[in-house]
């Protein structure tokens, strides 16, 4: 699915020059859940990213080769990337709020979405089932007709108030209040694809009363809710393969709990790679088949989990899985690994 | 069983919910009636999610927010009989002042508890400052950074050129400034990766062996407090749902809420029993008109669609609606209490 060969990544900053990747090999398989752990500035995060050029300005990827499905993405055009991301790779972010936008509403973003990578689709539902592809159709004319007519009432009205004829300003003002409240008062309105799809997606994550959900703005939602709601929009591009970036850390356990059996089911029942990023080995422990550990740039050890966790290799893995607290009281070992990423 | 430094009865903090007109119309019941006893030179820990009433109480314990009833009652080794109520909410403003040196805290975060435009000489000092301790500052100063394995020349910096676990050090470091006998942990490490994190875990065990202090450690990760706690208080919506010790807990948890706790922390044990929480954490807000409350022990739609998709997974599950039913706290073992039936 996914193939990045001997990925060079690098930061210029004023210090000099961060290799914060430093010859990165990985390939993620068909219908694999792989890990990638790693601590704080090990370069788990960048290496995600540079699979989907979403890096900052100041870095620059000065060699290697990434590929997906078989086609070289290194020197992609940006037309290509935006299809890429979204369309054959979703990704879900680390903390759910700041991902989504507080002033749009899940309908709004999830659709948005959708309009990029599944149009086709959305316009054959509409021919299907004929209603309106985007809009719902509510009575709504164009936002200068409106102003318009709005403008004409007032000006009607305040010259009726200064010739002290008040009753004849009373239907301007009739339809004033109509145009505000004709939301209210047009109740059942016939639902647009758009809106059809996005209620599909948002079932899919097991979220309930997904109608009322997708007209919510994000902070209405819980932590878990968002977190659903980011993995619906990772999927609604129809991607084969979901990038998620430290998905659970701002959640608690057993909201934790949650999110990686929905995952795991989702990855399942659509056969979709998963490329899981994470500094917790514990999670890493219960989702993942396969693992890479990262230290410093480079990948230090690439195992089964039940290998990694019964026979680790590297001396940096060992040390990771030492310095986790289990149950006795004798002192932890603290790896002496020293500052990881140094320049 | 050693002395108790600080036990708390019956505290309850509720949150008045108003309406525009500004009369109150619920209560968030952030603690409801929490009963503990907090042993001198012994790690105490507050489990729960977000939500359930762990900081309330650090904060009702420092008298940082006025509770609305219930005491908190002070041992003399606090008092030293010099205070006119061993009550803490009787004490007076002074006495208030001279409570709090025997408390330090440490935040989650770091860098948040860190004032950016001071030097560590002036963040670590102020304490000393502030309660008028200025003779020798600079050596009191230089020995509170060893102390914490930081050192003389690290006085004129400023905390963003630190790293995280070392930022942790000098937030440790300040709240054993004014040599305190209780030290309030709010989830210190779960900003930190796990090789720092062992590192201050060591930390905080050395420095408790050597100046016999009282921890109270307030943490989401259970195996954090498995290592630290000796006793283990798990919390659920402002109500102590189990609180035993710390091995007793571990093995023979009693109340659903804290086995699927147990069981939802990722683990490398493939074959260990799972039991997952289905649903949504219910909104704390206990309406005064009745008919309003939502806290209702039927299921709920989202638990519905979850106990579909895991059917036939073979996964065991609790709901949380089954949670919401109010149950005493009963003796289950010695030193043993949980909320089941």
């Amino acid at each position: 699915m996914l193939e990045i060969e001997d990925l060079k990544t690098n930061f210029n900053t004023y210090d000099g020059v961060v290799k914060a990747l430093d010859g990165v090999n990985l390939s993620v398989k068909d219908g694999e859940f792989f890990g990638l752990v790693g601590e704080t500035g090990s370069g788990k995060s960048v290496t995600c990213y540079s699979a989907l050029k979403l890096l900052p300005k100041t870095a620059e990827i000065v060699g290697g080769k990434i590929s997906l499905n078989g086609e070289d993405i290194t020197h992609a055009s940006e037309d290509r990337l935006r299809e890429i991301r979204g369309g054959e790779i979703g990704i879900i972010f680390q903390d759910p709020l700041s991902a989504l936008n507080p002033v749009m509403t899940v309908n709004e973003q999830i659709g948005e979405i959708l309009v990029l990578h599944q149009d086709d689709e959305i316009n054959k539902l509409a021919e299907e089932k004929e209603i309106s592809v985007y809009k719902s159709e509510k009575w709504k004319g164009s936002p200068g007709v409106e102003f318009t007519i709005m403008a004409f009432c007032i000006s009607f009205i305040s010259l009726f108030v200064m010739l002290g004829q008040f009753t004849f300003s009373l239907p301007f003002l009739f339809v004033i209040g109509m145009m505000f409240l004709r939301d209210y008062l047009q109740k059942d309105i016939p639902e647009s694809a758009l809106d059809l799809m996005v209620v599909e997606a948002l079932s899919r994550v097991k979220l309930p009363n997904p109608k009322q959900i997708a007209s919510s703005y994000p902070h209405e939602l819980s932590g878990g809710m968002q977190q659903r709601v980011m993995i619906a929009m990772a999927l609604a591009g129809k991607a084969k393969m979901l990038i998620a970036d430290e998905p659970t850390t701002a959640l608690d356990v057993t909201i934790q709990a949650q999110i990686l059996q929905l995952i795991k089911d989702i990855q399942k029942e659509e056969n979709m790679s998963v490329l899981l990023i994470t500094h917790d080995l514990g999670v890493v422990a219960e989702t993942c088949e396969k693992v890479a550990v990262m230290y410093k740039g480079k990948i230090v050890e690439e195992a089964s989990v039940d290998e990694i966790f019964t026979n680790p290799q590297h001396d940096y893995t060992k040390a990771l899985l030492n310095a986790i607290p289990k149950g006795g009281k004798e002192r932890l070992k603290v790896p002496d690994i020293g500052e990881p990423g140094a320049i | 069983m050693s002395e108790t430094i600080i036990s708390i009865k019956d505290l309850r903090k509720h949150f008045p919910v108003k309406n525009i007109w500004g009369t109150d119309i619920a209560l968030v019941k952030a603690l409801d009636g929490v009963n503990l006893k907090i042993e001198s030179g012994k790690t105490f820990g507050i489990v729960g999610e977000s939500g359930c009433g762990k900081t309330t109480l650090m904060r009702t314990l420092l008298r940082l927010v006025e509770s609305t009833s219930g005491s908190v009652v002070l041992s003399n080794e606090l008092t030293q009989n010099n205070y006119s109520s061993n009550k803490l909410e009787d004490l007076s403003n002074n006495e208030l002042r001279s409570f709090r040196r025997q408390i330090g805290v440490v935040f989650q975060d770091p860098m948040g508890a860190l004032n950016p435009r001071m030097l560590i000489k002036d963040i670590v000092s102020e304490p000393l400052v502030i309660h008028g301790k200025t003779d020798n500052v600079r050596e009191r100063v230089i020995e509170l950074l060893e102390n914490v394995g930081l050192g003389e020349e690290h006085l004129y910096r400023y905390p963003h050129e630190f790293s995280g676990g070392q930022r942790q050090r000098i937030v440790i470091a300040r709240a054993l400034a004014l040599d305190p006998k209780i030290l309030v942990l709010d989830e210190p490490t779960s900003a930190l990766d796990v090789s720092v994190q062992a590192q201050i875990l060591n930390l905080l065990n050395d420095l408790q062996k050597k100046y016999n202090l009282t921890y109270i450690f307030i943490s989401h990760d259970l195996s954090v407090i498995e290592y630290m706690c000796d006793r283990l208080a798990v919390m659920y919506l402002g109500k102590v749902v189990e609180e035993a010790n710390t091995e007793e807990l571990f093995s023979n948890p009693q109340h659903p809420y804290t086995k699927a706790l147990l069981s939802a922390t990722p683990n490398f044990e493939k074959d260990k029993e799972k039991i997952m929480i289905l649903g949504d954490v219910p909104s704390p807000i206990t309406y005064l008109d009745e008919s309003k409350s939502k806290l209702g022990t039927e299921l709920t739609e989202q638990e519905r669609l979850e106990i579909e998709a895991i059917k036939g997974k073979d996964i065991d599950y609790i709901v949380r609606s089954s949670l919401n039913e109010a149950l005493p706290l009963k003796k289950v073992a010695n030193e043993h209490y949980a909320r089941v039936k």
